[in-house]
């Protein structure tokens, strides 16, 4: 199978996997090199208060430590943010959640760095504590950031016809609230990176980063250092799901760097100072009024949405626009108003997580449709076909969909199989002590950054003089296989095996500016990319080839696996010979990629000055069957199903990995996932304490692709990375509803909210 | 830090003169407290010590060494035939990786009252064997756990053994645990339950709860309402009543107090499905 092309379409195994299966791989965490010296930040412990000073002295006296610094050695605006900057790098005179940093220390070995943490005292003021919402927005409520005026990160809304108007004349109209949780990524590799400033003033740093091109301007803001001086490297990630989408070690790495020249700097938070201080999911309150006619067409919703963006901004804004643009479901609803409020609290610092914004509002808008099947005794799925959206349709935000949607498709595909069609007889088969249910779920996640920041990618490849292809990544691999992906849409279009692929790692020096690994965009962008430049290098392999092969004409000419042969002659060049041959500026080529925005202008949605609206969707359906048992209010998960529209499916494996991962992370989120805070103190510390999903707690996924052709992405591709995760917590909460005849609004379900539910609605099951 | 292997008691018993010194048995416990800065001073470790070791039966009791290792129960045959419910209760602690390392004698010794162990070897009547120089003494489990994470070991003294009467073949051995998911999970509450059945009439019956109070719990009251009543959904729900003013149980990240309270009766109701 040595020439077999590494093409698109089959299961074809990630270049990845057997380095990372022999723990040949090295990520971020596994880098120290002689000499390096260990950093730590001293976070505050107290939700809210005025710094009113730090006493280093003894920490500084105890041998082996390099340094210590305070906010009085932070050159720059120490101020951290990917678009809104209020993060300080180190606190001067203020801290604003528990995890907040007032204190970075560099020692000699990671024991001494825990001593020197030790030690370092901090005086600190209390404030009230702002522990939620709507404390926040109480009237007398003190100001968190005070040049804001306002605990309100961003108002916002989103509105399309005259909705109140429309509810009025609707026959039947719901309401409810809903909450979500708070939640934590729980990678598996912590944030963790090293830094080193060498002589000619440049600043090294290698980190577990989804964004590493970003991360220079985000570093040089914050310490006033030039972009250029400073190089990123960006090595496998063991998980990001978007914590490490934005600053995390990047700028107290460099402050050390700077301070230390020519040593090498490491900071690796634990699992403890990961749930301190790391990023979560925003935490959520959705009041939802939903208004239909007697044979189930969807006229009206009105919603209000509040986001708690803990301490500081990160994405705030962006992450719940993204979630109002969805408030309505992936239904054709003719009137929309949609107001949110993101809002400031003493909490951990809320920030982008898979399933930006739209985790949320999943819950909401699939609670409604499931207490609208209920009004009007409709089969829940039928009325969700009867109102799914269709290609040509406008959405809730009034954006005419003009790339591909599947969702019907989904929704049939779960239909016809035989977890919905023998549902019935599969819940009356309930053993002692059991209920049952089946519940399923529709859902969707735009793609891209959306309209105002442009969603770009630069590939580049070079052939090498040993005549093999180098593929050179803007975007970083957490672990959801695009790197290979790369490699695949390489082997592709030059009809190269594996063995003659590479994929370098993202590094701000080798590789050319992409955009980010998020948002679903990573394999679309970055691929469109590489796609173009693959038919450069085609291009200009052929007209090289020709000159060798001195063929004054290169029609006839093509590449096989590691040659080009002219097919009129028969004569073939190794592509070695052509590496050899070949300078280093002509054996590579370089192509970009933007993608497209919405070009409709919605009168609305003005609050957003980027990421909105989007133009592309991924849709899908899901499906849980549920056991509940009565006397532990315990659910077990029994069958899973996902029919997932993403376009054109480039590598199966790939693609049903991505929707197993999601649907886990979605299922832990709606049963056991609650990130606790009380008083804005977490109560779920460590891995003890906060509960991730184990292989024993869920089947396996039956996942299912509906390729629909998006004709904007590489081979009809769209991206999956997030869909998925929206899903499960509505589908699982529309299945304990069928189970227990009553209704679930809040996540995670736990088995004392099962108990409580069937205690005050046992009969009707 | 300093690690201490001795391999023989002797070499044990001049260890632990040392003052400051923690007995370690696996370490699953007590490593987790010492990372956490809960416990310090040095480490003297039980595994190297021939006679702390394995399984083994005579005339009716089995007798299982202290550092006899969880994955060394749960391959144990005797355990596996004669003692399902501790042999349910080891498969349900922690993880593979946890279970070979952890041990019984060190998941007593911990004396937590989520302790998963625990309730099996209330409920079976199981004794402790403790031994340091120069005594021995017997204490019943019961009399062992003096409270959460105290024991009645005292300075110089450890936990050699565990020793086990085998019940009746046919009595009923009942386990459940309740966690908030299936593997590695701390308790929220547990029952173990050991019957004996003539016919539908409970003839003797011992209910060990765990995770619902201080230590575990046997619960007399229910026990007795239930000794020569018939094993129906009614007089469970009785006992289950009585069951639920015993307990004792605390609100903490898993779980609230009224969730145990009530969980704690209602696992009682799952042993209608013993009835013939």
């Amino acid at each position: 199978m040595q020439h077999e092309p590494y093409d698109i379409g089959p299961a074809r195994p990630r270049l990845d996997a057997l380095a990372k299966a022999c723990g040949a791989e090295l990520f971020s965490a596994d880098s120290y090199p002689p000499g390096l010296l260990w950093a730590g930040a001293r976070r505050c412990g107290v939700p809210h208060g005025i710094l009113r000073g730090v006493d280093a002295a003894a920490a500084r006296a105890l041998p082996g430590v390099h340094a210590v610094l305070t906010r009085e050695d932070v050159p720059g605006s120490n101020r951290q943010g990917i678009v809104h900057k209020d993060m300080p790098v180190l606190c001067g005179t203020r801290v604003r959640h528990c995890g907040d940093p007032v204190a970075l220390v560099v020692a000699e070995s990671r024991d001494i760095l825990r001593q020197a943490l030790a030690l370092v005292r901090v005086d600190i003021e209390p404030l009230p504590v702002l522990a939620d919402i709507d404390a926040a927005l109480a009237p007398d409520a003190p100001l968190i950031h005070e040049a804001d005026g306002s605990n309100v990160l961003l108002a916002a809304e989103i509105r399309k016809g005259d909705a109140e108007e429309a509810l009025a004349q609707c026959d039947v109209v719901l309401e409810e609230t809903f909450f979500t949780p708070s939640q934590a990524h729980a990678f598996l590799e912590t944030e963790n990176g090293l830094a080193c400033l060498d002589e000619d003033g440049v600043l090294h740093l290698t980190v577990s980063t989804q964004a590493p091109f970003r991360d220079r301007f985000e570093i040089g803001h914050a310490l006033g250092l030039a972009p250029w001086k400073i190089r990123v490297h960006s090595p496998f990630l063991g998980g990001g799901f978007g914590g490490k989408d934005g600053a995390t070690v990047q700028c107290l790495l460099a402050l050390a760097a700077l301070r230390l020249p020519g040593r090498t700097i490491k900071m690796w938070w634990d699992r403890e100072e990961s749930f301190l201080a790391g990023y979560k999911r925003h935490a959520a309150r959705m009041h939802y009024r939903l208004g239909a006619m007697h044979d189930g067409t969807l006229k009206s919703v009105v919603c209000r949405l509040w986001y708690d963006s803990g301490a500081y901004a990160h994405l705030g804004g962006e992450i719940m626009e993204l979630g109002m643009e969805h408030a309505a479901g992936p239904y054709r609803v003719e009137h929309m108003d949609c107001r949110g409020l993101c809002v400031y609290t003493n909490n951990p610092v809320a920030g982008a997580f898979r399933g930006f914004g739209v985790a949320q509002v999943s819950l909401a808008f699939e609670g409604m449709m499931d207490r609208l099947a209920g009004r009007l005794g409709r089969d829940p799925l039928d009325l969700r076909r009867q109102n799914a959206l269709r290609r040509g349709d406008r959405n809730c935000a009034g954006v005419t969909l003009t790339s591909s949607v599947g969702l019907d498709e989904c929704l049939r595909r779960v239909r016809d199989h035989e977890l919905w069609t023998t549902r019935h007889t599969w819940k009356k088969a309930a053993p002692p002590f059991t209920r049952r249910g089946v519940g399923i779920a529709a859902v969707f996640n735009g793609m891209g950054y959306g309209r105002g920041l442009a969603d770009n990618a630069i590939a580049k490849i070079e052939l090498t003089p040993d005549g093999r292809f180098v593929i050179y990544s803007g975007v970083p691999d957490m672990g959801q296989g695009n790197a290979s992906t790369f490699a695949q849409i390489a082997g592709e279009m030059l009809c190269q095996d594996a063995g003659r692929l590479e994929v370098v790692q993202p590094d701000t020096e080798r590789a050319h500016p992409s955009g980010s690994a998020s948002a679903g965009r990573t394999t679309y962008t970055f691929g469109q990319a590489l796609i173009k430049a693959c038919e450069l290098m085609t291009a200009k392999l052929v007209r090289r080839a020709a000159l060798a092969l001195m063929i004054d004409e290169p029609g006839g000419i093509t590449l096989v696996p590691g040659a080009v042969r002219h097919l009129p002659t028969g004569k073939e060049l190794p592509l070695a010979a052509m590496g050899a041959m070949l300078p280093r500026d002509d054996r590579v080529c370089v192509a970009e990629y933007l993608m497209p925005v919405s070009r409709e202008v919605p009168d609305t949605g003005r609050d957003f000055p980027l990421g909105f609206p989007h133009l592309i969707f991924p849709f899908a359906a899901h499906l849980v069957r549920v056991e509940v048992d009565e006397l532990t209010g315990l659910v077990r998960v029994c069958d899973y199903l996902a029919a997932t529209d993403g376009g054109r499916v480039l590598n199966p494996q790939n693609f049903h990995q991505q929707i197993e991962g999601a649907v886990a992370q979605g299922l832990g989120f709606a049963l056991m996932e609650g990130f606790g805070t009380e008083n804005a103190r977490i109560t779920t510390p460590d891995l003890s304490t906060y509960l991730i999903p184990t292989s024993l707690d869920f089947p396996d996924t039956q996942s299912v692709a509906v390729e629909t052709l998006e004709h904007s992405g590489p081979f009809g591709m769209k991206g999956v990375g997030e869909v998925g995760l929206n899903g499960p917590l509505p589908a699982v909460a529309s299945a304990l509803s069928d189970a227990l005849g009553a209704r679930i609004d809040r996540a995670p379900v736990t088995p004392a909210m099962i108990l409580e539910l069937l205690a005050s609605r046992g009969a009707q099951a | 830090m300093s690690a201490y292997l001795p391999g023989t008691l002797t070499d044990l018993w001049d260890l632990l003169e040392e003052a400051d010194t923690a007995v370690m048995a696996g370490g699953t416990d007590l490593l987790v407290r010492r990372r956490a800065g809960k416990c310090a001073g040095r480490i003297c470790c039980l595994e190297r010590i021939p006679e702390l070791r394995g399984v083994q039966e005579e005339e009716g009791v089995l007798e299982i060494g202290a550092t006899t290792t969880l994955t060394d129960l749960l391959e144990s045959a005797t355990v596996a035939a004669r003692l399902p419910m501790l042999h349910q209760a080891v498969r349900q602690l922690g993880s593979p990786l946890v279970r070979n390392q952890a041990t019984l004698g060190g998941n007593m010794c911990t004396a937590s009252p989520a302790g998963d162990t625990l309730p099996a070897l209330y409920a079976l009547g199981a004794q402790a064997v403790l031994l340091s120089r120069r005594t021995e003494r017997v204490l019943d489990v019961a009399e062992f756990i003096a409270g959460p994470g105290r024991t009645a070991l005292e300075p110089g003294e450890i936990l050699a053994r565990v020793r086990i009467p085998l019940p009746e073949p046919n009595a009923v051995q009942h386990f459940e645990k309740v966690g908030r998911r299936r593997a590695l999970a701390i308790s929220v509450a547990s029952l173990a339950a050991v019957l004996r059945l003539d016919g539908d009439v409970v003839r003797d019956i011992r209910l060990a709860f765990g995770s619902v109070a201080p230590t575990v719990l046997r619960c007399a009251e229910a026990e007795a309402w239930l000794t020569d009543r018939t094993l129906t959904a009614d007089n469970l729900r009785h006992a289950a009543g009585l069951v639920r003013s015993a307990v004792l149980p605390i609100d903490d990240v898993r779980a609230t107090a009224d969730y145990r309270r009530q969980v704690a009766g209602n696992l009682l109701l799952r042993l209608e499905t013993y009835r013939p």
